[in-house]
């Protein structure tokens, strides 16, 4: 088999990169672009911390095609924050309220609630509840805080 | 929001007692951590373990040279092809238990499943993953054994030669077969846990190098001093191993033994090129060390009053193939056996069982974690039996400072245990109506005794550096090894608070046997009381040494100083000196600012013959409760509400307290109910991350948090370990809250709906 | 962790698809949403040669036409969960919707993926089951339009040749004096369920009558099934009940690390029971 090249936009940077079909979207960010936000957890798209935005939607990085990615925006943690490694206000929540020990789960947390907030808003509720919050993050599994300060950050930035 | 207000921990500190988000916690958030994973270098080759598919087996052949003539394959290793192919662990010391080494990679034999068999090195991870798949072994399969009561019997297949008990401990006191005899009621119980899998987000990796002649390893690992054992299998001296801990994404103790660093030696020192291993989440699942599967059989006599007089217990853990650390685990269960009770006559054994089931070893809680339903569940029967509350028969039993344990050892720090028990039942408020016809609801609790330190026999020592640089920032070099619970984080704190550095001065380099004191291990909830004195130590000599200069040019006695926010002045004083300054005036007078200390444990020593000595520094003790609803038609079982509040003696960072007690809750919710490596006949069923059902956002309530600082701890400050005992109690408080709404105790883990309807069936059995 | 290599080929249509899949066979297969397929890449359960991405050959909304609501097969999970003509003509699929997967699944999943991947524990085949719906199928022969009823064929397997592909599934609307119940028992939440029942009961003309009664079930077989309630006297509790009854003891489940056969049997009845019940609730127009 081989290698093809494809542009891949991450983080509104066009990248040049040759990859095999087989690729995914996972295996290039982090092994060609060395993106350390996303990151192999599963391979089964149950963990959450492949998680990246494609057009603005989480979905699992594990089990997209790099060549299935190309033409799109693909989004990752990093690229929420401002220059100058300016922290996204959600970044600040989950920093102040102690929403990462190990820190591995991170990523996928703030890229899926981030995208609940703002799909939430946009339908015209002022935020989603807690319960909502908890839905929403079903897929991105925690193993070390319980998952209640990661709620009370997202709920602290959703109040803002 | 549900995090209760921090603010009213006590705080006679500055620094220590607040929250601070610090260090590698803003990296993490950032998303700018660089895991084990995270390393690339130039020429990297990608390396896979070849498993065995079978759990006990010879190995008839290898054929090995379809993989090697792969193009892209830089080596393929087996058994031949390691120096010194063997792993021992003196696991306790030497004391009592067999000596069995454990392969690296398996010669003539397999005894698990997922046992490695050799490893393989290609270009890409593609061509690794076909190579290894090309390694072909042949297989004789062999009787074998899977679980414990069997292995002990007589004739049962041997899964080492010398014998299928690893090691038998024995802790007796007082006159137990008199005691159960002249006792008002017997209680009796037998409990089952299963094996559970660390599940840490972040699977094992590493990546490995030659440079300047000394292999380098940098892996996910909570102990750097195996590269003492990494030396010897390679054959290497121990000068020409370095290993560097990067910080992880989880460990519970499954990175406490080995797990990629063996392979990647020998990839490295082979090849001669840098290599990474990343093992899969389904090869963790099946292949990587497991908590040991308890049998806990327990008589409890007590007097009608509800006095305890004797407990005999009888613990035996299904060790898997290999030793690992199973001595210990077995070790801890033994001496914690008892619980937070005071108990006259005591008879525990505790035994470590070979199977050709995958090895069991460190995990979070290590023994002194499963055997709390035990003791727990004795307890609520006991009440049930006698017509006591449960509060009540604990109450009149709990141990208090100075009582003597079973072993002979004597409490010398205070016993909050009720205070925590009625602390946690009052985080739940009013009991709950059931939600609807067919709903039972009920409240129950579980205490715990959970040891902190190493065992006492171990010599437990931890150094830290410390420098202040000629600028007033400070640097703290530590061996110590993060898991993501703060444990380089609480140091900063620790030492800001003695030295008044402020924390954004501070750099803290950790997890490198090359560069940074040694400082033992991060488990056995030991880090904070190990190291953390270590830093408080050292930070107090520093300062010692450099106050008579600061005194001298402030004009004011030495013991009038303040250290705080980046400068030093009288205590009331206006006139003060930047640390900066007094680092150059030090200079001057040719003081150093740097300063080496090592902090050590007390020392002890047990008899495993009479079962009496030292065991563990100290504990810390605690009680979660909940209120559970269960559905009489499905046994589905739904948590309500969920406190828990141990005593830490002093919380260095309360927040990260808080964290510890949730996390480990959380971890201890799906061991009560949702979590089973189910293995049959050697054969792990469920391989997928999907199958293991961890806990999720939607299963369980928010974890309430009370925090006692009783200030008695051993650790720095009167702290004391919080990163094992809140998983403890979770299970006997489940088990206790069923059995309040049902009326029949669950005694087998994980607590399945289809076991909650077994239960209700046999109740109504029941006349 | 690392998917056997393949090649990539993205289909314009699903003419393009079709020829492609009858030119290759075996070797090649069909790349939807990937939620299900891309896991068993990743595992090297599966080793194709060649994958067909579709995600470009269709991008209609669904739509109504008539009684039918009309679902292209590369509708999204998500799509279902939030679109107006879902919620308002198979409230049933829109409830069952929310428990599969996750976000990111919901986001690329797709219908046409879930039904031709034939889960036995699938929520969505359950509801196309209870619901009667079809599939549009189209391969080197043209078009065939397949009952639902008729494509599950076994453990992840359908009845469709090897060159079919799903285009279209037709769900009929739902119609007034018809109530739905979607229920499910899984160990954790938005797990494969150990067992989920759809359920559609549509009433009669006298009180408390049912004309019809569909239950279909997930977690009992080596396919999502329709069980037959049998005759059911009216839309009491106990009438209810019995059926449920009946369903249950036609039941051969198998056993699993989740659950053994017998609680999957005795799980089913207490759910048909209570869908039934619920079902019968909102048919009656009662808020329950």
């Amino acid at each position: 088999m081989n290698k093809r090249q494809i542009v891949l936009s991450v983080n509104g940077t066009d990248h040049e990169v040759w990859v095999f079909p087989s690729d995914t979207v996972l295996d290039v960010l982090h092994d060609e672009l060395g993106m350390a936000d996303v990151r192999y957890g599963c391979g089964e798209g149950v963990c959450g911390t492949c998680t990246v935005l494609l057009d603005g939607d989480p979905v699992n990085g594990c089990l997209t095609l790099a060549v299935q990615a190309a033409g799109h925006e693909v989004t990752t943690m990093r690229g929420l924050m401002g220059p100058g490694e300016v922290m996204h206000p959600l970044q600040e929540c989950f920093l102040r309220r102690g929403a990462s020990q190990c820190g591995f789960c991170t990523p996928g947390m703030v890229l899926t609630s981030v995208d609940l907030v703002r799909r939430c808003v946009s339908q015209g509720q002022a935020r989603p509840t807690r319960d909502e919050i908890r839905y929403a993050l079903v897929g991105n599994l925690c193993r070390c805080t319980g998952y209640t300060k990661i709620l009370d950050a997202i709920e602290e930035y959703a109040d803002q | 929001m549900t995090t209760p207000d921090l603010q009213r921990f006590t705080k006679p500190y500055r620094i220590v007692g607040t929250s601070p988000a610090h260090h590698d916690f803003v990296d993490k958030v950032k998303g700018s951590l660089h895991y084990a994973a995270d390393w690339q270098l130039p020429g990297m080759l990608h390396g896979r373990v070849v498993r065995s598919p079978v759990p006990s087996a010879r190995i008839t052949g290898i054929d090995v040279t379809a993989a090697r003539a792969l193009p892209g394959v830089a080596a393929v290793l087996t058994a031949a092809d390691v120096p010194s192919n063997q792993i021992v662990e003196l696991a306790s010391g030497g004391l009592a238990e067999l000596q069995v080494s454990m392969p690296v990679l398996a010669a003539d034999r397999v005894r698990y499943m997922g046992e490695p068999v050799a490893v393989v090195a290609a270009t890409t991870p593609q061509i690794a993953y076909e190579a290894a798949e090309l390694v072909a072994v042949d297989y004789e399969e062999l009787p074998g054994v899977f679980d414990p009561i069997s292995a002990r019997a007589d004739g049962a297949p041997r899964v080492h030669e010398v014998g299928n008990t690893l090691v038998n401990w024995q802790i007796h006191c007082g006159d137990v077969a008199g005691a159960l005899a002249a006792a008002d009621v017997v209680i009796e119980g037998e409990y089952r846990s299963q094996h559970v899998e660390h599940a840490y987000l972040e699977p094992e990796a590493g990546v490995g190098w030659i440079e300047n002649g000394v292999l380098t390893l940098r892996v996910s690992t909570q102990v750097i001093e195996h590269a003492a054992m990494i030396a010897h299998i390679l054959g290497l001296p121990q000068s020409k191993v370095r290993v560097i801990a990067a910080y992880m994404g989880g460990g519970f103790g499954g990175k406490e033994d080995m797990t990629v660093e063996a392979f990647l030696a020998l990839l490295v020192w082979h090849t001669r090129r840098p290599v990474r291993m990343i093992w899969d989440r389904q090869e963790s699942l099946v292949a990587s060390t497991k908590r040991h599967p308890f049998i806990m059989r327990y008589r409890t006599g007590a007097d009608r009053d509800g006095t305890i007089t004797a407990q005999q217990v009888e613990i035996i853990g299904d060790a898997g193939a290999y030793p690992n650390l199973s001595p210990r685990v077995l070790f801890a269960a033994a001496a914690c056996a008892c619980g937070p009770y005071r108990v006259p006559n005591a008879s525990i054994t505790s035994t470590a069982v070979f199977t050709n089931n995958v090895p069991a070893s460190a995990f979070r809680g290590f023994g002194a974690m499963q055997i709390v339903l035990g003791y727990e569940s004795q307890m609520d029967q006991l009440a049930e039996r006698l017509g006591l509350s449960r509060t009540e028969l604990r109450e009149r039993n709990f141990l208090a400072k100075g009582d003597l344990l079973p072993t002979g050892e004597r409490l010398d720090t205070c016993v909050e245990v009720a205070e925590t028990m009625h602390r946690a039942i009052a985080l739940l408020g009013e009991p709950p109506q059931p939600s609807g016809p067919g709903k039972l609801v009920g409240r129950g609790i579980g205490c715990n005794r959970h040891p902190y330190g190493r065992t006492i026999w171990f010599r437990d020592r931890a150094s830290a550096w410390l420098s202040l640089q000629g600028d007033g920032t400070l640097l703290i070099r530590s061996g110590v090894t993060d898991l993501g619970a703060g444990q380089a984080a609480s140091l900063c704190q620790i030492a800001a608070e003695v030295l008044g550095a402020p924390l954004d001065d501070i750099s803290i380099y950790i997890g490198d046997s090359a560069l940074n004191p040694p400082a033992g291990g991060t488990f056995a909830t030991r880090q904070l009381y190990m190291s953390g004195n270590a830093v408080l130590h050292a930070a107090q000599e520093l300062r010692d040494r450099m106050a008579p200069v600061a005194a001298d040019l402030l004009g004011v006695p030495a013991d009038d100083l303040e250290f705080v926010a980046g400068r030093v002045h009288a205590h009331q004083g206006e006139v003060s000196i930047t640390l900066a300054e007094l680092a150059a005036a030090c200079d001057k007078r040719a003081i150093s600012t740097a300063h080496l200390s090592t902090w050590r444990a007390e020392a002890g020593s047990f008899d495993p013959r009479t079962g009496q000595g030292d065991t563990f520094p100290d504990y810390t003790y605690g009680t979660h409760a909940a209120d559970v609803e269960v559905d009489v038609e499905t046994g589905q079982v739904t948590v309500l509400r969920y406190g828990a509040c141990h005593d830490v003696g002093r919380a260095i960072n309360p927040m990260r307290v808080q964290g510890q007690i949730q996390g480990g809750a959380m971890q201890g919710l799906g061991y009560a109910l949702t979590e089973d490596m189910v293995i049959e006949d050697g054969y792990v069923q469920a391989v997928l991350f999907a199958n293991y059902l961890i806990p999720n956002s939607q299963d369980f309530p928010d974890v309430l948090v009370d925090i006692v600082e009783s200030g008695e701890g051993k650790g720095p400050l009167g702290a004391r370990g919080i990163g094992e005992p809140p998983i403890g109690n979770v299970a006997a408080t489940i088990a206790s809250a069923i059995q309040d709404a049902i009326g029949v105790r669950p005694d087998r883990l994980p607590i399945t709906p289809e076991r909650v309807l077994a239960l209700l069936d046999e109740r109504e059995s029941q006349p | 962790m690392v998917a056997p290599p393949f090649d990539y080929v993205a289909a314009g249509s699903y003419d393009e698809a079709v020829r492609l899949l009858a030119a290759r066979g075996e070797e090649a297969k069909i790349l939807a949403g990937g939620q299900s397929l891309m896991p068993m890449l990743n595992l090297r359960l599966a080793r194709p040669e060649l994958l067909i991405d579709i995600n470009l050959a269709d991008q209609r909304p669904p739509s109504r036409t008539g009684d039918l609501l009309r679902l292209p097969a590369l509708t999204r999970h998500r799509v279902l969960l939030e679109h107006d003509l879902v919620r308002q003509h198979c409230p049933l699929l829109a409830e069952a919707i929310r428990h599969v997967g996750n976000v990111r699944v919901r986001n690329r999943g797709t219908i046409g993926g879930s039904l031709a991947h034939a889960d036995p524990t699938s929520e969505i085949g359950c509801c196309a089951l209870a619901t009667q719906a079809q599939v549009v199928a189209r391969g080197p022969d043209g078009e065939r339009t397949v009952p639902v009823s008729e494509l599950f064929a076994g453990y992840w397997s359908t009845t469709l040749a090897e060159s079919q592909i799903i285009t279209d599934v037709l769900i009929p609307v739902a119609r007034p004096r018809q109530g739905w119940s979607f229920l499910e028992m899984v160990r954790r939440t938005s797990d494969f369920a150990i067992v989920a029942v759809a359920a559609v009961v549509e009433l009669g003309e006298r009180p408390g009558e049912i004309a019809a009664a569909r239950v279909a079930l997930a977690g009992v077989a080596d396919r999502v099934m329709l069980a037959d309630p049998g005759p059911m006297a009216s839309t009491a509790d106990q009438d209810l009940d019995a059926a449920a009854a009946r369903i249950a003891e036609t039941l051969e489940p198998a056993s699993d690390v989740h659950a053994s056969a017998a609680y999957r049997r005795r799980l089913a009845r207490v759910l048909v029971a209570r869908a039934l019940r619920q079902a019968a609730a909102r048919a009656t127009g009662d808020a329950r």
